[in-house]
Formats: structure tokens, C-alpha cells, sequence
């Protein structure tokens, strides 16, 4: 008879010497491990509620400015300069990190001053509608009262600047587009759309192929440029018009449109017949939009008094950020390490956010890395269970807010049904349906674009804010 | 612009193929630097899904990763099965005239040696029968006699942890989460005491318990009243609120057992009956006629993720249900010796203990169906002459069975029956202090929700059916009603997707769904297909075998019936003068 009686060795499971870790065994069979999804599943539902309860993006409020912020830039290559324009004339450039002040000043232009840019040495332009460009040095700046380095004089009032990438040129956005050297005091050429008599309210440099650069106006265009032709290339015009536009840092081609109707828009400019994804979640018009450094995230700031984070490809549920002293938002950055978000409001303040609301600061420990890797797996793996995804998805917005979106989206749902059942009911080849007879806008040669347009919803909030939103240079 | 856009790499055409690069020296390289064959992933067979039929190309690779993922993770865990270091236990006849039956404990005893023989033990002990549990890991037992004796010790090493004397009759204990708390069932009320043996709460919700059950990952535990209502009352450890009570209404009960697998209490009855409870249903999930009288001892089989279950009447029969049809007992015989106690080992040991004698029969015969009353193969028995043997437990990771009976209690070593390899993240015999506090915490963070205990532990994170009801009205030609249609933007995402054929239907397989050529039958077709009246036997058969089980007898007749058609067609097709039939040689036998 073959007898053996099942006995652990010790010297398997026990330390060899005190202070040793306890030696582990493992067993996969899954008999052993019993109730492991549901377990798992109870994991990933914490972790989902963790992560919500540690969201807390505020980090700071930069002050400063008498009036409402306008415009914000940030320097290439630095990770915490941001300079900010406001419509009292003033000009700051912060240091995010120690939350000061590089430069200070309070009366750099008359009126507002609607465009802020970096040359890639460092040196800050700005531009208001006092008809000025005016060029900063960050060097002397700690004066009471510092004075620009030069002065450039335009025709009329300025809505936009921006910096090429590697000459010392910049373009300007007034009623045409302008491009500027550092040295010359006239601007080197004019560009414009043939036809168009539009206000140009921002302009951008390609960032990779630097000699294009692309426009929004007032006609609701987007218009796109190339320096070495000198000529307006292509145009689109959109059912409304778009407040600001970014390129993407990653992929040259695509461009991002923050359009007057609560919509972002990213077109490939190869293919400008539609927008490769549009972006639907601002309850009231975009003011500004900018892409994180890798392209794969940007941030977007609205009327609607809330800065809202969106991944790229991801048209619907972006991250939302809010506070109840922020008013409308003018303006927002992504830092250059694409971990934080600045927005700048008209209650004159510029905040910083963090990119990643739940994200901890500080130096995180390799343990602490693996857990937080484990969670965010755990939370995509289990985001289709009804009750981890709804943890995931919930977001507290104002109750205006969240009111506005509710009613939006029964008007939207209600066009789409009296659309179908009139579709329904109307003839074959018989009169078209409404909402299809938009013509493409008075453009002779450019390429028409009907991009269905949601109804504008004036919010219902806000009584009190009743100025003029006249920023876009109407 | 357009030269200069065609001229710019970055904004080239993007429907242009992109050409693959070769770089002449990696490629020199790469032979050498590459893994060894020997050590690169086996080339696993893995069936994975194409998930062709998804048009999007981002959501196909994600999906097809994942899938590989999992087939991976599935046909490595072969490869791990080689880390598990240690030997299960085992009794082995050598000559054809030896019995493993037939060998008694001295013997056991003396072959195990070392550690292995400490298993085998008797206590004296005053105070009427007495019940015993281990903890999870098998480290701990706690004991408790009828007459209010109860002990908690580290059986391993001999340190006892608490001793106590309650001066009152005392009918069940058990560990909680760990052995650093246990439960009494005491005369009146649930106990709770701690590790030291201080009482820490008195649970008066659980009035007159006869039986309890801890269960782990849920932070239950839940109690069985005596009189006559038998009242089932869950209490959550974590919170300490008195989750639900049940009242079964099936008279007293004495036998209640928790199915590892998926937290269901089987409880057994005065009246013959065993039913199956959960939280969240106030009626059984499961109610079977087992015995011709109440039934004493209930035992469901760890080994098989709780498939099998046993149970042992007062009128002397032992019988082994399997847990997904109930239609009949696979096995039954009759115990010597009136009621009889059953414990299924981790392993599949199961152990009867009855009259004056513990039997011990071993696992995949004692499972295999078998008509008539004959006893299974016996593996090993022992007597004891200290009756009533009143409970019967396996130490889990030990081949160690502990037997309470009048006098006391003993062990005895039943080779085979503990798992050899436990895993230190569920329970560790060996495990630490700092290690144990840890997996409280952890565990208390992992809690399962008690309404999530179902009859099927894997239903969470499987797909939802479809919901059945549907608010749309059809006329009876099965066209939507005039006015009620639903228009097409207030639809559910999956009707829209639907109406768009844009939806993924793939998952819903019906082998009724398409033809033999392999092409998918529409609703006409398979309602016109759809077989009426002339059920033939075979053809019943096999449609109710169709489900997740691989039936030898099920494919040799599928088989033989495909070969008939295979026939019958070429039959045909021979008297429709298709191709001549070859001459055979045996042609010249043929009639006619």
C-alpha cells in the first residue's frame, strides 16, 4: 500500500530569516478563488467612487486684473509662463508655479486687448483695439510701469495675433489678416479671401508646416492662408461662426473650431467637406478652445460659465469643470506638460485647474503608481456595468447648467422628430424639408459646408451679466 | 495650395498606402537579438473571434486584443499550473488483493511520519457532543460541546486561543471573517466573542439558533431558528444591521451548509425537504423533496464549484444531487446505522459519518450517476464507538477529517482529501499578523453586496438579455399600430442602431438560426422550419442535450444521423441519374 499524507513544509512558507518577507504561494485555479468578478467588480466600483471623490481640479486663482480676462498664451518651451490680456488694457505675465507676477502692465494698451502671443524667444506681443501691436521684453520687467520695446501701428482696431513658429514674422487679425516683421513697422503683406469683407476675429499659425495659417471671421468662415503664396487658400463657412481655433500640436492637419453654436468641430483640412468629429456638450457658445501638447486631449471654455476637458475621437461627455465664483469663460490654455488647464473668466481671474481631476500632485511612489494603473484599468474594464458606469460618467454642474442642457436636448429631439414625420409625410421629389434648404452662404468659389446646426438657446441664467459680448470685434 | 499640401510630408494624401520601412542593419540584428524560440510565447492555438462583422476599425482592434488577451491568460494558466509546489495526499493499493479500505489509522498513521501524523488525534472532553469549524485556511479550530463548553485553538501548533464555560446548551459555532472573532449559537441567543473569548455583542434578532454560517466574502452570518417557524436571519458582520429575515415555514430545521461558490444557504428540513436561499428572495430559489423524513445533514462538493451536494435523512439513506438538475439523485444508498453526517473535502472527499462508523468515498466515482441503492466504492472508514458522531468537518488545506462525538472529538487522516496548494491572497495557513490585519482590511474592501448572491455566480459581467417587454403595439398582422409607431429619435440606442443595421447581433447564437449551408434563416423561415407535433425521440434528445454539454452518446448519434442524410442524398441523387455509381465488386450480389 502507497500511503502519502498531505504535510506543508514549513521552511517553504515560513521566513528564513527574521526580517525576510514572508514567502507567498499562489494558485490559479479558479476554484480557489472564488467570486472573483464579483469581487473585481466591487473593486472596480470603488475605485470609480474614489475617483470621483478625490476630484478636485481647482488648484489656484491668479488675480490681478481690473476687468474681465480676455486672452491668455503661454510661451513655447516654458512650462509656467502664461501671460494674460484683459479689457481694462492690462497685460500680466504670470509664473504659474510661484502664482507671481513677471511682468505687470497695467495699462498697456487702451481699450481691450484682445490678442497675447509669445515670440519663441520669449518676447510677448500684444495687440488691442487701440490699433496697436506692442512688443514686451521679459528682461526689465519688474517696473512700476514698464514700457514696450516697440510699438507697431495698424489701420484698425486688432482681434487676434499670433507668432510664427520659427521667423520673426507674426500675424494679425483685424478686418484682413496682416502679416508683420519684428523689424519693419508696416506690416509685409495683407491676406485676404477675395470676396470677403469680414471681421477676422482669430488667426493661428500652422505649427508644424509654419507658412500656413488659418482664420475665423465674422461671416462665419474659416478661411486658411499661406504666407508664401500670399493668398487666401481655401474657405468654409460654418451655420454660425466660430470663436476661436487651435491646430493640433500632433497631427498637422487637423484643426479645432469653437463654434458660436455650443459645438467644437475638428476638421482635417484635406478633407474640409465635414468635420471629422463634432463635440457636443457646452450648453451655450464656445468661447475658446486649445489642445493639450499631445494632441490627444483639449480643453474648451464657454459661455456657459464652465471649462470642459474633451479627448480627442470622443464627441460626447467631457470632463467638466466649474466653480461659483468663475463667470463666462474667455479664455483657456493647456500647460506644456499637459497636466494642467488655465481659463481665464470675465470676473478678471485666471485659474489653474488641474488636466486630471482626481490626479494626486506631488511625487507618487512606484506602489502608489501600480495602484493607481490597477484602478484606472479596473474602471475602463468595468465602465459597461450599469452602476460603475454611472459613477464614472456623474458629474455635478450648476443646476443652470444642467437645466439648460435638460432643455436642450428635448428641443433638439423635438426638431428631430417634427423633421422625420414631416419627412414622412411630404411627397417623393416634393418640396424639400425644412432645415435642408440652408443655402451655402453668399461664396462664390469656396467649398460649401452645411453643418447641421443645433438652435441656439439663450440661457436661462444670468440676469445680472447682461454686458455686451461684443469681444469677437462684431 | 494644393501642390504645396502634396509637397508637405505631414499633410500628404492620406489614403496613400504607407510604405514599410527596412532598415537593413536592425534587420541584420534582428536574428541575433531576438527571443529564442524556446522562450517565446507558445505558439498557443488560440481561438479568438475575427469580429469581422464590426466596421469600425479601432473598436475591432480593441475587441480582438482583448479577446486574445483573455485566451492567452487562459491557456497560460497550464504554464502556472507548474509552480504549485506541493503533493496532494494519497492511498494507492498496490496488489490486486489490497484495499485502501482496509488500512486503519495506526497504519496511516505510521506511513505519513513527521508533521503528517500530528493530524491524527483524540480529545477527551466532558460535555456532550460536540461540533467543531476551522477557519478558511485550516489553521484554527473551534470547538463547542452541548453543554456549553466552547474552545478556540491553533490546532497546528497546540496554542489554545480562548476557553470558555457558558453554563448553557450550545448548538453551533463558527469562525467569522477570521479566527479572531467566532459566533456561538447558545441557548437562547447568537453569541459573538473574541479571540480572547471576550464577549463582544449579544445577538438577540437570532433567537433560539440551532445552526450558523459565516459567509466570507459576503460579511454574512446567518442563523436557522429552531421552532417551528425556522425562521433564516441574515446579519451583516461589517455593518452589525440585521440584513433580512426568511421564515421558511418548513418546520425546524437542523441542517444548513453555505455553497462556497456562490453564498447560497442549503438548508434541511423536518419535513424532507431542502431548500436554497438567498438574501433577496423571500421564498427558496430551490425547493426539492429529498428524504422520506427530515433531513439531518446537508453537504455541498467545494471541488466542482459547489456542482454537487449531499444530504443524509433520518431514514437512513445518503444521497448526491447534482445542483444543476434536480430530477432525481445521481447516487443513493443507505447508511448503517440510522442519520448520518456528510462533509465534502476540498478535494471531493466525501465523508458519512453514521451508527458507529466514519466512511470516506472519493470523488469522481462518487459523482458518476448510478441507479439502484448499491453503496459507492469505499476509499477509507474508521470506526468510532462513541456515538452519536454529531458533526464531521475536513480541514481545508490538510488530509485531516475531525469527528465530534459524545466524549469529545476525534481526527483522523484521510490521505487525498486537502487541496496541497493554497493561495495566499484567499486564505494562508502560514500567514503573519501584519499579513492577516491586511487581508481584513482588504477583504472588508472587497465585500460583495449581499443582493448580488444568485443561484449563478457568473451573471455579474455577463451580458444583459434583452429585455423582453416592448411598449409597442402591433395589429394583428404584426405591423406597428397606426399612430402608436415610436418615431426613430426616441428609440433606444439599440432599436436605432437596429433600424440602421448598424447593430452587433453577433453575440445571440442560435444553432436555429441558419440553414445547414451556413446561411442565416429569417424569422419566416425559421417559424416555417420550426418543428410541430412530430417530435421524434432522438431528435428531443439531442436538442436537450444541446446545451454545454459535450454527451458522448449525443455526438455518435448526431454523428450516425448525419451519415443517414449523407446517405439518403447520395441515394437520391443516384436515382435522379446523377453520376453513375462505380461498379463495386459486390455488385454481383446485388438483386434485380
Amino acid at each position: 500500500m502507497k500511503i502519502q499524507v498531505l504535510q506543508h513544509d514549513p521552511a517553504l512558507h515560513l521566513p528564513q530569516r527574521p526580517g525576510d518577507p514572508t514567502p507567498t504561494s499562489r494558485n490559479l485555479n479558479p476554484l480557489m478563488h472564488p467570486f472573483a468578478r464579483a469581487r473585481e467588480r466591487t473593486r472596480a466600483l470603488n475605485a470609480a467612487k474614489m475617483d470621483r471623490m478625490f476630484a478636485k481640479p481647482f488648484i489656484a486663482s491668479l488675480e490681478g486684473h481690473v476687468d474681465a480676462v480676455e486672452v491668455l498664451a503661454k510661451q513655447p518651451g516654458s512650462l509656467t509662463t502664461v501671460a494674460s490680456g484683459s479689457w481694462d488694457g492690462g497685460v500680466i505675465v504670470h509664473h504659474l508655479a510661484r502664482r507671481s507676477q513677471l511682468l505687470h502692465a497695467p495699462q498697456a494698451h487702451k481699450g481691450k486687448v484682445s490678442g497675447v502671443c509669445f515670440s519663441r524667444e520669449g518676447r510677448l506681443f500684444t495687440c488691442g483695439v487701440d490699433r496697436n501691436i506692442k512688443l514686451w521684453s521679459l528682461e526689465n520687467s519688474h517696473t512700476e510701469n514698464p514700457q514696450p520695446v516697440t510699438v507697431f501701428n495698424g489701420k484698425s482696431a486688432f482681434n487676434s495675433i499670433d507668432h510664427h513658429n520659427s521667423d520673426p514674422l507674426f500675424a494679425s487679425a483685424s478686418n484682413l489678416v496682416q502679416i508683420w516683421d519684428e523689424t519693419k513697422s508696416l506690416p509685409i503683406s495683407n491676406l485676404t479671401f477675395p470676396t470677403s469683407t469680414e471681421t477676422i476675429t482669430s488667426v493661428r499659425f500652422n505649427l508644424s508646416e509654419a507658412s500656413v495659417l488659418a482664420s475665423v471671421g465674422s461671416d462665419r468662415t474659416f478661411t486658411l492662408y499661406d504666407i508664401r503664396t500670399g493668398k487666401a487658400e481655401r474657405r468654409v463657412v460654418m451655420q454660425m461662426s466660430s470663436n476661436s481655433l487651435a491646430w493640433s500640436p500632433t497631427f498637422p492637419t487637423t484643426v479645432l473650431l469653437a463654434s458660436e453654436d455650443h459645438n467644437l468641430y475638428t476638421f482635417d483640412i484635406r478633407h474640409l467637406d465635414a468635420p471629422t468629429q463634432i463635440y457636443k456638450g457646452h450648453v451655450a457658445a464656445v468661447m475658446s478652445c486649445d489642445w493639450a501638447p499631445t494632441g490627444l486631449e483639449f480643453v474648451s471654455g464657454g459661455w456657459d460659465r464652465t471649462v470642459r476637458i474633451w479627448t480627442e475621437g470622443r464627441g460626447h461627455s467631457p470632463e467638466v469643470y466649474h466653480t461659483k465664483r468663475m463667470q463666462r469663460v474667455s479664455s483657456t490654455l493647456f500647460t506644456s506638460d499637459a497636466r494642467f488647464v488655465v481659463s481665464g473668466s470675465d470676473d478678471g481671474n485666471v485659474r489653474i485647474w488641474k488636466a486630471k481631476a482626481a490626479e494626486r500632485l506631488g511625487v507618487i511612489t512606484a506602489r502608489e503608481r501600480a495602484a493607481i494603473e490597477y484602478r484606472d484599468s479596473l474602471k475602463d474594464r468595468w465602465k459597461t456595468d450599469a452602476e460603475v458606469g454611472r459613477v464614472v460618467r456623474s458629474r455635478h454642474i450648476p443646476k443652470p447648467v444642467y437645466q439648460a442642457g435638460k432643455l436642450k436636448r428635448t428641443m433638439l429631439e423635438a426638431q428631430r422628430v417634427k423633421e422625420e414625420r414631416r419627412r414622412k409625410h411630404t411627397r417623393v421629389g416634393g418640396e424639400q424639408a425644412e432645415g435642408r434648404a440652408e443655402e451655402a452662404g453668399g461664396c462664390g468659389a469656396d467649398v460649401g459646408l452645411v453643418v447641421l446646426v443645433e438652435v441656439w438657446i439663450d440661457l436661462p441664467f444670468g440676469m445680472g451679466c447682461q454686458e455686451e459680448r461684443s469681444g469677437a470685434g462684431e | 495650395m494644393d501642390a504645396l499640401i502634396a509637397k508637405a510630408d505631414a499633410l500628404g494624401p492620406r489614403q496613400k498606402k504607407r510604405k514599410i520601412f527596412h532598415d537593413s542593419t536592425a534587420d541584420s540584428v534582428k536574428k541575433r537579438t531576438g527571443v529564442p524560440k524556446s522562450l517565446q510565447d507558445k505558439d498557443l492555438a488560440l481561438n479568438v473571434p475575427s469580429h469581422k462583422h464590426i466596421a469600425n476599425k479601432k473598436l475591432r482592434t480593441e475587441l480582438v486584443r482583448n479577446a486574445t488577451q483573455t485566451a492567452r491568460a487562459k491557456a497560460l494558466l497550464e504554464d502556472a499550473e507548474m509552480m504549485l509546489a506541493e503533493d496532494a495526499g494519497l492511498m494507492q493499493a498496490e496488489g490486486e488483493l489490497e484495499r485502501t479500505w482496509r488500512v486503519s489509522q495506526s497504519e496511516i498513521k505510521n506511513g505519513a511520519g513527521g508533521d503528517a501524523a500530528r493530524g491524527r488525534r483524540e480529545w477527551k472532553l466532558d460535555g456532550g457532543p460536540y461540533r467543531s469549524r476551522y477557519t478558511r485556511n485550516g489553521r484554527h479550530l473551534a470547538i463547542v460541546g452541548s453543554m456549553g463548553h466552547a474552545a478556540t485553538f491553533d490546532w497546528l501548533s497546540g496554542t489554545l486561543h480562548a476557553e470558555l464555560q457558558l453554563q448553557e446548551t450550545c448548538r453551533d459555532i463558527t469562525f467569522l471573517h477570521d479566527h479572531s472573532h467566532f459566533a456561538v449559537a447558545q441557548k437562547k441567543y447568537v453569541f459573538i466573542y473574541d479571540r480572547d473569548g471576550v464577549e463582544l455583542h449579544c445577538l438577540k434578532a437570532h433567537i433560539e439558533p440551532t445552526r450558523l454560517e459565516f459567509l466570507p466574502y459576503h460579511w454574512l452570518l446567518a442563523s436557522i431558528r429552531q421552532g417551528n417557524a425556522g425562521y433564516l436571519k441574515y446579519q451583516d458582520t461589517s455593518t452589525g444591521q440585521l440584513l433580512v429575515e426568511h421564515r421558511t415555514k418548513f418546520g425546524a430545521c437542523s441542517a444548513m451548509t453555505q455553497n462556497l461558490h456562490n453564498a447560497v444557504i442549503h438548508l434541511g428540513h423536518q419535513n424532507g425537504t431542502v431548500t436554497l436561499w438567498t438574501p433577496n428572495l423571500p421564498h427558496p430559489a430551490v425547493q426539492l423533496l429529498a428524504h422520506l423524513g427530515p433531513v439531518a445533514s446537508v453537504s455541498v462538493d467545494p471541488s466542482t464549484g459547489g456542482r454537487y451536494m449531499a444530504t443524509a435523512g433520518r431514514d437512513g439513506t445518503v444521497k448526491v444531487w447534482d445542483c444543476r438538475n434536480w430530477k432525481g439523485a445521481v447516487r443513493e444508498w443507505s447508511a448503517r446505522g440510522g442519520a448520518a453526517e456528510v462533509e465534502w473535502s476540498q478535494r471531493g472527499a466525501l465523508a458519512v459519518a453514521s451508527g458507529g462508523t466514519v466512511n470516506v468515498y472519493t470523488s469522481p466515482i462518487i459523482q458518476q450517476p448510478m441507479h439502484g441503492n448499491t453503496q459507492p466504492p469505499l476509499y477509507l472508514t474508521h470506526p468510532i464507538p462513541h456515538r452519536p458522531l454529531t458533526s464531521v468537518r475536513f480541514a481545508p488545506f490538510q488530509d485531516v477529517l475531525t469527528l465530534g462525538h459524545a466524549v469529545g472529538l476525534s481526527s483522523i487522516l484521510v490521505p487525498g482529501a486537502g487541496e496541497p496548494n493554497f493561495d495566499s491572497t484567499e486564505a494562508d495557513p502560514f500567514e503573519n499578523r501584519k499579513a492577516r490585519r491586511e487581508k481584513e482590511v482588504k477583504a472588508l474592501l472587497d465585500k460583495i453586496q449581499p443582493d448580488m448572491i444568485t443561484l449563478d455566480p457568473e451573471l455579474i459581467g455577463s451580458l444583459a438579455p434583452e429585455p423582453k417587454l416592448s411598449t409597442t403595439t402591433t395589429t394583428i398582422d404584426g405591423k406597428p399600430a397606426r399612430g402608436t409607431e415610436t418615431p426613430f429619435a426616441r428609440l433606444p440606442r439599440l432599436e436605432r442602431l437596429r433600424v440602421q443595421g448598424k447593430a452587433d447581433e453577433s453575440e445571440v447564437v442560435d444553432p436555429d438560426d441558419t440553414a445547414p449551408d451556413g446561411r442565416k434563416l429569417t424569422k419566416e423561415e425559421k417559424e416555417r422550419k420550426k418543428m410541430r407535433g412530430k417530435g421524434k425521440s432522438t431528435k428531443r434528445y439531442l436538442r436537450k442535450q444541446r446545451k454545454n454539454v459535450i454527451d458522448p452518446r449525443a455526438v455518435a448519434i448526431r454523428a450516425k444521423m448525419e451519415k443517414d442524410r449523407e446517405e439518403r442524398k447520395a441515394r437520391a441523387k443516384e436515382k435522379a441519374g446523377g453520376e453513375p455509381r462505380k461498379p463495386s465488386a459486390l455488385d454481383r450480389f446485388a438483386r434485380g
